[in-house]
């Protein structure tokens, strides 16, 4: 009986309880080749369709997903996946430890020069043990591996589709995931449900159409009039019309997402730690989330935002500007300074850079704000060959660490091998303890010792104060009441998997 | 006539291929790294310098040119360098929306503009003059931002008649051409009224109405005739205006189409989108331009091309 309702139901063809799901983003998708592209909105889209061997849950810890679990050499330079059976590709082909070998390899082969080669380029050889268990060993100690793999960036793409289409691969996306694609133009991404999807009773919508439109009010006013059940993101003054809708939600989650003031420690004055410590103490961080964040952000206790991997935090810089006076003037500027602050020319960072000149200049230090046009910035900061040229000062800046550990979001930021032009260590900052820690914690895949070595690591940063500490703000999105089972990441990044509509 | 269009053709070759260097030089001076931009946020040197290289953006300019001219003259405009697709389907793909959006705007705003510009210098000095010009001015002085935000307000949220945005049918293009051609109908009005002024106080209106011809036909024929000359131009100018300029009515009605490339493209250094599209905006305006001159012989007899 049951059986019989239930292949009624199938037969049933799209009609009354067919329901797609329309988000609605602020960018278009740069392209459908997760391993050659870098922006979150098209790596996030692309996990209706793909899936890596790991992925991350709604608080970005690491779960398994093609693969079921994995064993690490003490030294981090062996694993071994073990592989979730039974899975197809859209395509029919089977996922198998073959497609994982294909995968890697098609990543780290330089001549490939896939954008995302990074994430595997520590990898020295990959081998199949068996169709279910694949060993892939590194050159390096690399303790973060599987975090690296549960990046989009190394989702599995079908082998056969990779011989079939070659290049073209970015423009037919063929995966395991719940959804296939159907169409992708101009500013319209779709895809439909996949009918031998592994996961039990997923997906449960008919199929799901991103549309980018880049207008903050029209983006609001088409979840008002329900031609979109969800939208992301929900621009901060938006948030009252949204909450003033009897049909609709506003949803704020925790991002990863920490904003702080890079100091050139090469410079005078910052060279002198007096100075950057008052300057934390110069700034009210309370102040600073309502201003810049209409109050959806959290101060930052620690270089690394809390929902990071290894996250510890520390005694807050607590505003108070007697201290922050008596600092300068035991560095020798009784009177402050004058100085100069880089940041993008967006609304929230020029606000921001507003709101901090404002702050500075309680205790004395005058800053002139620069906005830089994304071209420009990249000249002025990331272009800078030697550090004795850089010509930066502060820079407001905001960083997420795509791979979930802390090691994503302290070696490219604080690590002394990652001044500009190799990475993005714009505070020149350098201190010996804290580079031996984040080399050794990246030379175990013992998450206690590299616990140990991130507690450190933290510490040091802190007291050392290379930034102005300030927050990570919090995402905000709207959806139909109706809708249930979407929710952010804290990577700015959308799951779309376990939607569904309730009537 | 047909000499001189094919003359004119050949005349614009020059033309656009000092265009195209002119494009190419710009576009290249803007400060910033687009391998750097194309690689992301978080992309180590080595991916910047692989993204570089697969783009070909390490050559020398001048060979960068050489190929893209080369390129160009077969109708091949390179790879997008953000979304890694072939430029001419991606501006192909925003064409047709860009160009119905405007057509469909320059219509009703050319018969607006004429008939409240013919009514108002008919009727000078008297309420029908003051109140089409009243509708003018706001319609110039309105911020098509606001405007259109306005329209999604009542007609999309309130009442539910029509899409806040998107391309399809033709419900989608009530609201953006409505936004689009407002300025320009107001401009038109503007023109059409001060033309048709200047026409009526000729000495040979005055003599058609002193032989006693119609008040009709004096208007229709003798004014209206002479006066659509100018006005044909600025058509024309609106016309390409509107092709290259939609930018802010396709970004609040989300509409797919070339205004709205041009900003994402600029916002990314994507070089052959920039370069190709902005070479399609000048052959436009070429194109139309041509397309004026013909108009005035048509609607003047008094003008003759050799």
């Amino acid at each position: 009986m049951t059986a019989c309702a239930l292949a009624a139901l199938a037969a049933i063809p799209a009609t009354a309880s067919a329901r797609t799901l329309v988000v609605g983003v602020q960018d278009n998708l740069t392209g459908l080749d997760p391993t050659n592209i870098n922006d979150t909105l098209s790596q996030t889209s692309l996990r209706t369709v793909y899936q890596g061997l790991f992925g991350f849950d709604r608080d970005m810890k690491l779960v398994p997903l093609l693969a079921e679990r994995f064993e690490a050499s003490d030294d981090a330079t062996e694993y071994t996946f073990h592989l979730r059976r039974g899975v197809k590709f859209h395509d029919g082909t089977d996922f198998d430890a073959e497609a994982v070998k294909v995968n890697i390899e098609r990543l780290a082969n330089p001549e490939n020069r896939l954008s995302r080669r990074s994430l595997v380029s520590m990898v020295d050889r990959v081998e199949v043990v068996d169709p279910a268990t694949v060993k892939v060993v590194l050159k390096e100690p690399f303790g973060a591996f599987p975090n690296n793999l549960a990046h989009p960036g190394a989702m599995m793409i079908s082998p056969a589709a990779i011989a079939k289409h070659g290049k073209d691969i970015g423009r037919n996306p063929v995966g395991t995931g719940a959804f296939k694609f159907k169409r992708w133009a101009a500013d319209t991404f779709e895809v439909v449900r996949n009918e031998d999807y592994w996961k039990p009773d997923l997906p449960k919508v008919d199929g799901v159409t991103i549309r980018s439109v880049p207008e903050n009010g029209s983006r609001v006013a088409m979840l008002q009039a329900g031609e979109a059940q969800f939208i992301t993101p929900l621009p901060p003054e938006m948030v009252t019309v949204a909450e003033r809708n009897a049909d609709l939600e506003v949803v704020k989650r925790p991002s990863i997402v920490g904003w702080y003031v890079a100091m050139n420690t090469l410079k005078k004055p910052f060279d002198d730690v007096r100075v950057r410590r008052a300057l934390n103490y110069a700034v009210n961080k309370q102040a600073y989330c309502k201003v810049v964040e209409n109050g959806f952000c959290d101060p930052l206790d620690s270089p690394l935002p809390s929902l990071l991997r290894f996250h510890q935090a520390q005694e807050p810089y607590a505003f108070d500007l007697a201290k922050a006076k008596a600092l300068l003037a035991e560095a020798g500027y009784p009177n402050g300074f004058e100085t100069e602050m880089f940041g993008k020319n967006n609304t929230t960072a020029m606000r921001a850079m507003q709101f901090l000149q404002q702050q500075f200049a309680q205790v004395g230090v005058k800053v002139a704000v620069t906005p830089l046009e994304a071209g420009v910035e990249a000249q002025r900061i990331w272009s800078v060959a030697k550090p004795e040229d850089a010509t930066v000062k502060m820079q407001f800046a905001g960083w997420s660490s795509s791979t979930g550990d802390a090691d994503w979001a302290l070696r490219p930021l604080l690590a002394s091998t990652s001044f500009p032009p190799a990475m993005f260590n714009v505070a020149y900052y350098r201190n010996e303890a804290v580079d031996k820690a984040i080399q050794s914690a990246i030379g175990t895949a013992d998450a206690d010792k590299r616990a140990g070595f991130y507690a450190e690591a933290q510490k040091l940063i802190w007291q050392d104060a290379p930034w102005v500490f300030l927050g990570t703000n919090q995402l905000l999105t709207a959806q139909s009441k109706n809708l249930n089972g979407v929710y952010m990441l804290p990577d700015r990044g959308f799951s779309l998997e376990e939607a569904a509509f309730t009537n | 006539m047909s000499s001189y269009l094919i003359r004119r053709l050949i005349g614009t070759v020059p033309v656009i291929l000092v265009i195209s260097l002119l494009v190419f030089a710009f576009v290249h001076l803007l400060p910033g790294d687009p391998a750097r931009l194309v690689a992301g946020p978080d992309a180590t040197p080595q991916d910047v310098a692989n993204v570089r290289q697969s783009l070909g953006l390490d050559r020398p300019l001048w060979e960068q040119y050489a190929v893209f001219l080369g390129n160009a003259v077969q109708g091949d405009f390179g790879i997008s360098l953000k979304t890694r697709r072939p430029v001419i389907e991606e501006i192909g793909e925003r064409l047709m929306p860009t160009f119905w959006l405007t057509v469909v705007s320059m219509v009703w705003a050319t018969v607006a503009g004429l008939l409240i510009g013919v009514l108002s210098a008919v009727r000078r000095g008297r309420w029908q003059d003051y109140t089409g010009m009243l509708v003018a001015v706001s319609g110039i002085s309105f911020p098509s931002f606001w405007l259109g935000l306005l329209l999604i307000d009542a007609f999309s949220v309130q009442l539910g008649w029509l899409p806040t945005g998107g391309y399809g049918t033709w419900q989608h293009f009530v609201m953006p051409a409505f936004t689009l051609g407002l300025g320009v109908a107001a401009v038109m009005a503007r023109f059409t009224r001060s033309a048709f002024a200047d026409i009526a106080r000729e000495d040979y209106v005055r003599t058609a109405r002193a032989k006693g011809v119609p008040e009709r036909l004096v208007v229709w024929k003798h004014t209206l005739r002479n006066a659509l000359v100018p006005v044909i131009t600025m058509v024309g100018l609106q016309f390409g205006f509107l092709l290259g300029g939609s930018i802010v009515v396709e970004t609040v009605f989300s509409w797919p189409g070339l205004g709205r490339l041009l900003v994402d493209s600029v916002s990314y250094r994507d070089y052959p989108v920039i370069q190709a599209e902005i070479l399609l905006f000048s052959i436009e305006f070429i194109l139309i331009n041509l397309a004026v001159d013909v108009l005035y012989a048509l609607a003047n007899p008094e003008i003759r091309y050799k």
